[in-house]
């Protein structure tokens, strides 16, 4: 112990730092693939149908938070078509339908799709989105997003 | 500044000095060396012993190979019969040490054209294998025409090695003579950039009609055809930014001594005005650049606080101190 | 400003202003020390927020790392060919080298990008905030229009100088 001037102490102490995961919620259960099935089937067949007001309410009704990242990018695959699909003109009337928490989803997967090659290609409808939400809320989901631990 | 000019201007001032001093009864004492493109060195110096004779000595990478293209070594005698008729301009016998070819200037008869024709030297030297690739496409021409329209080439290939790793050549047939430059590009920049330019060179004559009677040009990163033959100790290193320009003379390029003139002078210079513009487009781009710089900067200080209004409101809180003085961290 | 770059430029101006939220923030790690904390390897994960994307497109993107007391903003120019990359690379370049003169400009641009901008707690408390993503917008404007005008240049310029040379053969 002869050199005990060097020994970093806050290595002992659990709470001295936090890791990325030590950030993220415990949520106690993992929803897996073959769980969520069946959300991403009904998404798909109420984009299809044109009814975008229920598919971007349904998208962003509790996301799967807890899955593993592949499953968040098959379900978000889902969802960034919902998105695309839905025509520029009716964006700000399905944005109003939403409550606070469903921005914030949306907010986030909006952000999700422009970092992935997916979403950059369908650039313009992204921003379209963002616009309309931005027009409707302001700020407030943006502040709700980078300090939001839980990823979609 | 559009032109490069094929005479030296300052061969031509130190001469029009020396003659003007010379006429005054105080002729000067002159050593000068003249640069010009292509590591082409001139040097102006008086006779050893008698100050009312020059010497005007150049030494230019392209002499080597020109003296060689020629088995006859027609190079001198052809310098001579050029300056031949030019009052006070005589052909040294031998070159000035370190130099490869020298005239005898006598400045008390030389005239206006004397002194011009004297500062178009390199373009003399560099002329005599386009001299030549003429005169064989004159006698090419002569022949019956093949049957089937192709042409008859010559079997001569003249390669003038004008810089360290670059080159041209040039070769006669019965209905044209072409020209090739070989150049490199030093850096990835120059290379983008003379792309774009040499696309321009091959497409003004398709584009602009009144220019279509110019010499076709053709790029390409491939020695051409012609020189299939050719083998030469090219700096492997250097292939990849490579660019070979072709220029296709017609007769009517060539038909008169003042059109091969004119020609000539034009080609001899191509590398340089090429080279030079593209000097010049990144200059402008600089300068651009750096206008933009300020005027960006101006409006990052559009963000600055008003000085004097933040000073008064946060003088002490802004510049808190400790009892001797320092700054207080926080 | 086109149509399809206004709702990009919006995008960037409404996450800067949700990003440029900073404070004071001495260092964990290191006593008497201060520094942005997006720059550092960090071993606090609590200080660092959640990554903003922003892309019109493949080519043309924003990212915006945030961190308590620090913002790192990159920026990707639109690069369509390889004049217009050797133009932007040109371009940043300068910048960079004059940073001093910009305060918040970063003398490296992160990897996959054309230049970033890092914005410290010591910035927001100097400068007027809102000014200073007018400042990050119009440059994002000007980059674009200044790389597609020096464009337009050279080829103006190439075809000048190509047709002037052969005109010299027009007898």
């Amino acid at each position: 112990m002869e050199d005990w001037r060097r020994i970093d102490i806050d290595a002992f102490d659990p709470e001295a730092r936090l890791r990325p995961e030590d950030l993220v919620p415990n949520y106690g259960t993992t929803i897996t693939l073959s769980e969520l099935q069946p959300k991403i089937s009904q998404l798909r067949s109420l984009a299809s149908s044109g009814d975008m007001s229920s598919a971007i309410q349904l998208a962003t009704s509790e996301p799967p938070y807890s899955a593993d990242e592949q499953t968040k990018h098959q379900y978000f695959l889902a969802v960034l078509e919902a998105l695309a699909q839905t025509r520029q003109t009716d964006m700000a009337k399905v944005v109003k339908s939403l409550d606070r928490a469903q921005k914030d989803v949306l907010v986030k997967y909006i952000y999700k799709g422009m970092s992935l090659p997916e979403g950059k290609k369908q650039g313009g409808i992204l921003l379209a989105w963002f616009e309309n939400l931005t027009q409707d809320s302001g700020v407030n989901p943006i502040v709700h997003y980078i300090s939001d631990r839980r990823t979609v | 500044m559009l032109h490069l000019k094929s005479h030296n201007l300052l061969i031509q001032k130190t001469l029009s000095e020396a003659i003007e001093a010379n006429s005054n009864g105080t002729p000067l004492t002159l050593d000068r060396i003249v640069s010009d493109f292509d590591y082409t060195i001139f040097h102006i110096s008086n006779q050893e012993g008698n100050k009312t004779i020059l010497l005007l000595s150049i030494k230019t990478k392209a002499w080597v190979s020109i003296q060689k293209i020629d088995a006859n070594n027609g190079l001198l005698p052809y310098l001579q019969s050029k300056y031949q008729p030019f009052a006070g301009i005589s052909v040294s016998q031998s070159a000035e040490p370190g130099y490869d070819f020298t005239l005898v200037l006598d400045l008390a008869s030389l005239t206006n054209e004397s002194v011009v024709e004297s500062s178009l030297l390199k373009t003399a030297i560099l002329s005599f294998p386009f001299q030549l690739a003429f005169q064989e496409s004159f006698e090419l021409s002569k022949l019956p025409a093949p049957e089937d329209g192709s042409s008859i080439d010559s079997q001569k290939l003249y390669n003038i090695q004008n810089r360290d790793d670059e080159q041209f050549f040039i070769k006669a047939s019965n209905d044209r003579v072409t020209v090739i430059f070989e150049t490199i590009f030093q850096d990835e920049t120059d290379k983008i950039l003379g792309k774009v330019f040499l696309q321009e060179f091959v497409d003004a004559r398709k584009r602009n009609r009144s220019i279509q009677s110019a010499p076709q040009v053709l790029v390409s990163n491939e020695p051409p055809l012609e020189l299939q033959s050719f083998t030469s100790s090219r700096n492997p290193q250097n292939d990849a930014s490579r660019r070979f320009i072709t220029f296709v003379l017609f007769p009517r390029h060539f038909q008169t001594a003042e059109l091969q003139h004119m020609s000539i002078s034009q080609l001899t210079l191509f590398r340089n005005y090429f080279h030079y513009h593209i000097k010049c487009s990144k200059a402008y781009m600089h300068s651009r650049m750096r206008y933009r710089v300020d005027s960006f900067v101006k409006v990052l200080n559009r963000a600055k606080l008003d000085e004097d209004k933040d000073g008064l409101e946060n003088d002490n809180q802004s510049t808190r101190r400790t009892i001797t003085g320092r700054k207080m961290v926080y | 400003m086109s149509q399809s770059l206004r709702p990009y430029l919006n995008a960037v101006r409404y996450s800067l202003e949700a990003a440029l939220t900073l404070r004071n923030f001495s260092s964990q790690e290191v006593e008497r020390h201060n520094r942005p904390e997006v720059e550092v390897p960090n071993t606090s994960a609590e200080l660092l927020l959640q990554p903003m994307h922003v892309s019109r497109n493949e080519n043309e993107q924003v990212l915006i790392e945030s961190s308590v007391n620090s913002v790192r903003v990159s920026i990707k120019v639109k690069q369509a060919d390889e004049i217009e990359q050797i133009l932007v690379h040109k371009f940043t370049r300068f910048l960079e080298q004059r940073a001093e003169a910009f305060q918040i400009l970063r003398r490296e641009p992160i990897q996959d990008f054309s230049i970033s901008f890092l914005i410290t707690n010591k910035h927001t408390e100097t400068l007027k905030t809102d000014k200073l993503i007018d400042f990050i917008i119009e440059f994002m404007e000007e980059v674009d229009k200044e790389i597609s005008e020096m464009k337009l240049f050279l080829n103006a310029r190439a075809r000048f100088v190509a047709e002037a040379y052969l005109g010299e053969f027009v007898y």
